[in-house]
């Protein structure tokens, strides 16, 4: 028992500081984006200036129903920063404790011990996990907090539905990072496959609704099965966390059975 | 003698087109401290990663305890301690956080045997490892294998960075744990090192084993830079003419060699001769192994 935890234990310890940083920095963004909620619900102005944009591109930014509560936050968090800095963390999590330690040298001692290289990793990928937890549970005291604090009112079963979405997401991404990582000891490579595959499912969430030719590729966007019932406003069907979950567990699965399947990289 | 503690057939690890080790076979005995002798690059570490499973050969196979190491990895880790040669450890944790973690993956150590060998080897536990110089923490990889009570040591360039005092201490705990029936493999590029504690040696190059024998055995091969001042010119004819001596050089009264096999030919050869002083240096590792190189090749 001892022996499991120390291998997840171990990890966690070593993001303390990284979850911390992380943690400050979304909260900011959230805290100082809510407080300039009450400037428009206050005014129609801002609205009526969105309005005059082509319908293509409103759809795009997310900007849609813009002073409602709703639109407000999907528009300046929920339709791209949040998530992506979300799956951003949790990709500097796995990197860090895995292709990161291991390419540094640092799990060689560790990996010499009795314990299989496959729960070592699975450990570090645990670990990561609980991480991403504690970002997201910040994420979420912080944004019903700044909520009560200006004044915006949004049902509290849309918004944990998107934040639990916003999760699975970030989950997704930090799984594939795994998967890399478990092919490869290369920290550069593990961080560009990771959150470049985040940033092009936004691209394609965001950009191919706009062309005709393009738009039934939306779909194959992690993005749009998460965001694409715009869970603010209208909850999210079963499927799309499922849609999440599985391949979650399929390249957590895959990353674990690459690794015992390779050297494990001497010190640079 | 009962089973060999390691048995290595036709060992080869290729790293892409690079030959890191090739069709190594050698064993390590039961209770014998083995000496790994080779220059950097000669394979040493490759092999004990080899053995540890940390990489997977390209050819041939290894086997612990009688257990083969691809499929039975965990079960001989727990009877082998390791300390790595290019040791990394994890900067933010303290030492005594280390030492927990690594004996939690052991099922933990005994804790007054944990304090006798902190306080011999003067272990810095209570900092941060990444504050620590490279020799206290060495110090810590050492406390933590002979904390592990293993059936076999595996030390990759162990004293690097220990000062003379710490290196004797060392010798010391090897000596005990080979007396408490451990079996060691001590692998260095340092000749006195290995020659202090092991029983036995194999010297590595280029990733193939160029020589094996008992340290008097492989230091009587090994080549000797020597230089003599005579009195007058020296007398190149009758020493050229002595058995092992080559690359010779005079200068002025001063002749220098080398010397490969028994000196007493030229003792011999030198006593009917004025000779002014005479200069025999220890044989020097490299030079040692381009003699055995030559051999091999």
């Amino acid at each position: 028992m001892e022996r499991s935890w120390v291998l997840f234990a171990t990890p966690l310890r070593g993001l303390r500081r990284s979850i911390l940083w992380w943690c400050i920095g979304i909260a900011a963004l959230i805290a100082v984006t809510v407080a300039v909620w009450p400037a428009f619900r206050g005014s129609s102005g801002i609205s009526e200036a969105i309005d005059q944009l082509p319908a293509g591109v409103i759809q795009a930014l997310g900007l849609q129903d813009f002073g409602t509560p709703a639109g407000f936050l999907r528009g300046n968090l929920y339709e791209l920063f949040v998530p992506l800095l979300l799956a951003c963390a949790t990709v500097a999590f796995v990197n860090g404790q895995t292709a990161g330690e291991e390419a540094n040298g640092r799990l060689e001692l560790f990996l010499a011990q009795p314990v299989s290289r496959a729960a070592l990793f699975l450990g570090r990928a645990l670990a990561a996990a609980v991480a991403l937890a504690l970002t997201v549970a910040t994420v979420l005291v912080v944004q019903v907090a700044a909520n009560r604090a200006f004044g915006l009112t949004i049902e509290m079963s849309r918004l944990l539905t998107t934040i639990a979405l916003c999760g699975l997401l970030a989950a997704l991404h930090g799984a594939l990072a795994y998967a890399v990582a478990g092919a490869r000891a290369r920290p550069p490579l593990v961080l560009a496959v990771g959150i470049g595959v985040a940033v092009l499912g936004y691209v394609i969430a965001a950009l191919f609704p706009l062309s005709d030719v393009l738009e039934p590729w939306q779909s194959v966007s992690p993005w749009e099965w998460a965001f694409g019932g715009d869970p603010l406003v209208n909850g999210a069907e079963a499927w799309r966390y499922l849609a999440l979950l599985l391949p979650t567990i399929g390249l957590v699965l895959l990353g674990t059975i690459l690794v015992t399947r390779r050297d494990v990289a001497a010190a640079a | 003698m009962g089973e060999q503690v390691v048995v290595v057939e036709g060992l080869t690890k290729r790293y892409g087109p690079v030959e890191g080790v090739r069709d190594l076979d050698f064993e390590v005995r039961p209770g014998e401290v083995l000496g790994f002798l080779g220059p950097n690059g000669a394979g040493k570490s490759t092999t004990i990663r080899c053995l540890l499973g940390l990489l997977r050969p390209s050819a041939g196979r290894i086997r612990a305890f009688g257990m083969d190491v691809t499929d039975h990895g965990v079960d001989i880790r727990r009877r082998i301690a390791y300390v790595p040669g290019e040791l990394r450890l994890p900067e933010r944790m303290t030492g005594h956080e280390l030492v927990r973690a690594v004996g939690a993956m052991r099922g933990g150590f005994d804790a007054s045997r944990r304090d006798e060998l902190a306080d011999r080897l003067r272990a810095e536990l209570r900092r941060p490892l990444r504050d620590l110089s490279t020799g206290n923490r060495r110090k810590i990889a050492l406390l933590l294998a002979f904390a592990a009570h293993a059936d076999l040591l595996v030390l990759d360039e162990p004293t690097s960075g220990l000062d003379p005092l710490m290196q004797h201490e060392f010798l010391g705990l090897v000596r005990e744990a080979v007396a408490g029936g451990a079996t060691v493999l001590l692998s260095s590029h340092v000749l006195s090192e290995i020659q202090r504690a092991s029983d036995r040696v194999i010297v590595l190059g280029s990733g193939r084993i160029v020589a094996t024998g008992t340290v008097d055995e492989l230091r009587s091969r090994a080549r000797q830079r020597i230089e003599i001042w005579f009195e007058q010119q020296p007398p190149v004819q009758a020493l050229a003419a002595v058995p092992g001596l080559e690359d010779c050089a005079v200068d002025g009264n001063r002749f220098s060699a080398t010397l490969a096999g028994p000196i007493q030919p030229l003792l011999q050869m030198l006593a009917g001769q004025q000779v002014a002083s005479m200069l025999v240096e220890e044989p020097d590792l490299e030079e040692a192994f381009l003699g055995l190189y030559g051999e091999a090749a």
